[in-house]
C-alpha cells in the first residue's frame, strides 16, 4: 500500500450527494444566526456607548443642579465621551479591517494576528485610554460636587466634619481605596483576559502563519 | 466570471456542486458526528455570509475552500479547548470512524478511516495542504487558496506528504 493508493481510495470515497439539508431549513437557521451575531454586536456596542452616555449625564445633571460653579464638569464630561468616542473608532476600525473567510488562509492568519496584538495592547496599556480619563473624570466631578458643596449649600456640615477629623479621615480613606481598588481590579482582570485568552491565541496563529510560510 | 445575482440559487448550485468540500473538510478537521455536522453547517452558513463579496474573482470552489478552510481552522481552535477540558485522549480512529459516511464500501472504509485519522493527526496547515493535493487541486490552486507560493507549496507538500507518510504505518509514499 503506497500513497498513492490512498488517494485513489480518497478520490472514490462515497459522498452524499445534493445540498444535505432542507436550503429553507437552513436559510431559516442562517438568519437566526445572523440576527444573533448581529443582536450581540449591537448590545456590546450599545453598552459600551450608552455607559458613556449615561455617566456624562449624571455629570450634566450635576452641573446644572450646581449651576455655574459646576463648570469644572465639563472637563469630566469630555473625558468620559472621550472614552466612549475611543470605542466607536476601535468598533469602526476593526470592521473595516475585519477580513471575511473568503481570503487566502496565510491573509486570514496574518489579519487575525494584526487584531489580536492590537487588542492585546489595548488591554495591557488600558491605564492610558481607559482608566486615566475615567479617573480623571471621577476626581474632577468627586471635586467639583465637594466644592460646591462646602461653598454652597451645606457649609454646617463641613463645618461639623472638621470638628470630628477622624470621621473625615475615614470619608477620605474610603474614596481614597475604593477608586484605585476598583481600577486595580479592572487593570488585573484585563492582564488575565490577555494572559489567559489572547497569548495563547496569539501563539496557536503564530505557529500557524509560521507553518504556512516555512 | 461575472458577481452572482441571486446568491441564494448560487447557493445552492454550489452546495449541490461541492457538497463533497464540506464533508471533506468537516471530516478532517472535526471529531465525533456531531462535531462533522456542526463544521459542515459552521462552514455553510460562512459561505452564506460571504456569498455577497463574490464577484467571480475566484473559481466557485477556490472561494469554498478558502471559506471552509479558514473556518475549519477557527471552528478547530475553539474545539481543542473544549476537548482539552473533557476528552484529552480521544481515540482518534474510533472518532473518524463515528463521523463515517454510510455509503462508504467496507474494504475502503477502513482506508478511508486511517486516512482521516492520520489528517486530524496532523498539524492544521499541513491538513489543508493534504487534503487540497488528494482533492486534486495544481499547486497554482494550492497557492490561490492558501496565499502561499507555488514553489512553497511544493516544497511545504513534499513536508506534508512525507509527514503522512510516517502517520500512515507502513505506507511508503512512492515519491521518496
Amino acid at each position: 500500500m503506497n500513497l498513492n493508493d490512498y488517494e485513489a481510495i480518497w478520490k472514490r470515497q462515497e459522498l452524499p450527494v445534493g445540498p444535505g439539508a432542507d436550503l429553507a431549513a437552513l436559510r431559516g437557521t442562517f438568519e437566526k444566526k445572523r440576527r444573533k451575531l448581529a443582536a450581540t454586536l449591537l448590545i456590546r456596542d450599545f453598552l459600551e456607548v450608552s455607559a458613556g452616555a449615561f455617566v456624562s449625564g449624571v455629570f450634566a445633571y450635576s452641573w446644572w443642579h450646581m449651576g455655574k460653579e459646576g463648570w469644572p464638569m465639563v472637563f469630566a464630561i469630555a473625558l468620559i465621551l472621550g472614552i466612549s468616542g475611543f470605542f466607536v473608532r476601535e468598533r469602526f476600525r476593526s470592521h473595516r479591517l475585519r477580513l471575511g473567510p473568503d481570503v487566502p488562509l496565510v491573509a486570514k492568519v496574518e489579519a487575525d494576528i494584526a487584531e489580536l496584538r492590537h487588542q492585546r495592547h489595548l488591554l495591557l496599556n488600558i491605564w492610558s485610554w481607559y482608566l486615566m480619563p475615567c479617573g480623571g473624570a471621577i476626581v474632577i466631578g468627586g471635586a467639583t460636587v465637594v466644592r460646591v458643596l462646602i461653598i454652597k449649600v451645606q457649609p454646617e456640615f463641613f463645618s461639623a466634619l472638621r470638628q470630628h477629623p477622624s470621621a473625615l479621615a475615614w470619608i477620605i480613606a474610603y474614596v481614597v481605596s475604593v477608586l484605585p481598588l476598583c481600577f486595580w481590579g479592572v487593570w488585573a482582570l484585563n492582564r488575565r483576559a490577555v494572559r489567559r485568552q489572547i497569548e495563547p491565541r496569539l501563539e496557536e496563529l503564530e505557529k500557524l502563519r509560521q507553518s504556512l510560510l516555512a | 466570471m461575472s458577481p452572482p445575482a441571486n446568491h441564494e440559487a448560487t447557493f445552492q448550485s454550489w452546495l449541490e456542486e461541492h457538497r463533497g468540500i464540506f464533508v471533506k473538510v468537516a471530516r478532517s478537521f472535526a471529531r465525533g458526528e456531531t462535531g462533522v455536522g456542526e463544521l459542515q453547517q459552521e462552514m455553510m452558513f460562512q459561505l452564506w455570509l460571504s456569498l455577497p463579496r463574490y464577484a467571480g474573482q475566484a473559481k466557485p470552489s477556490t472561494w469554498i475552500y478558502r471559506v471552509c478552510l479558514n473556518t475549519a481552522m477557527t471552528w478547530r481552535r475553539g474545539e481543542q479547548r473544549r476537548e482539552r477540558r473533557i476528552e484529552p485522549e480521544a481515540d482518534l480512529s474510533r472518532l473518524a470512524a463515528d463521523a463515517a459516511t454510510p455509503a462508504e464500501t467496507a474494504g475502503n472504509k477502513d482506508l478511508l478511516e486511517q486516512l482521516y485519522s492520520a489528517l486530524q493527526a496532523m498539524p492544521p496547515s499541513e491538513r489543508a495542504l493534504v487534503l487540497l493535493m488528494l482533492d486534486g487541486l495544481a499547486y497554482r490552486d494550492i497557492a490561490e487558496v492558501t496565499g502561499m507560493t507555488e514553489n512553497h507549496v511544493g516544497v511545504a507538500l513534499t513536508r506534508a506528504r512525507k509527514h503522512l507518510a510516517v502517520l500512515l504505518k507502513g505506507v511508503t509514499d512512492e515519491l521518496e
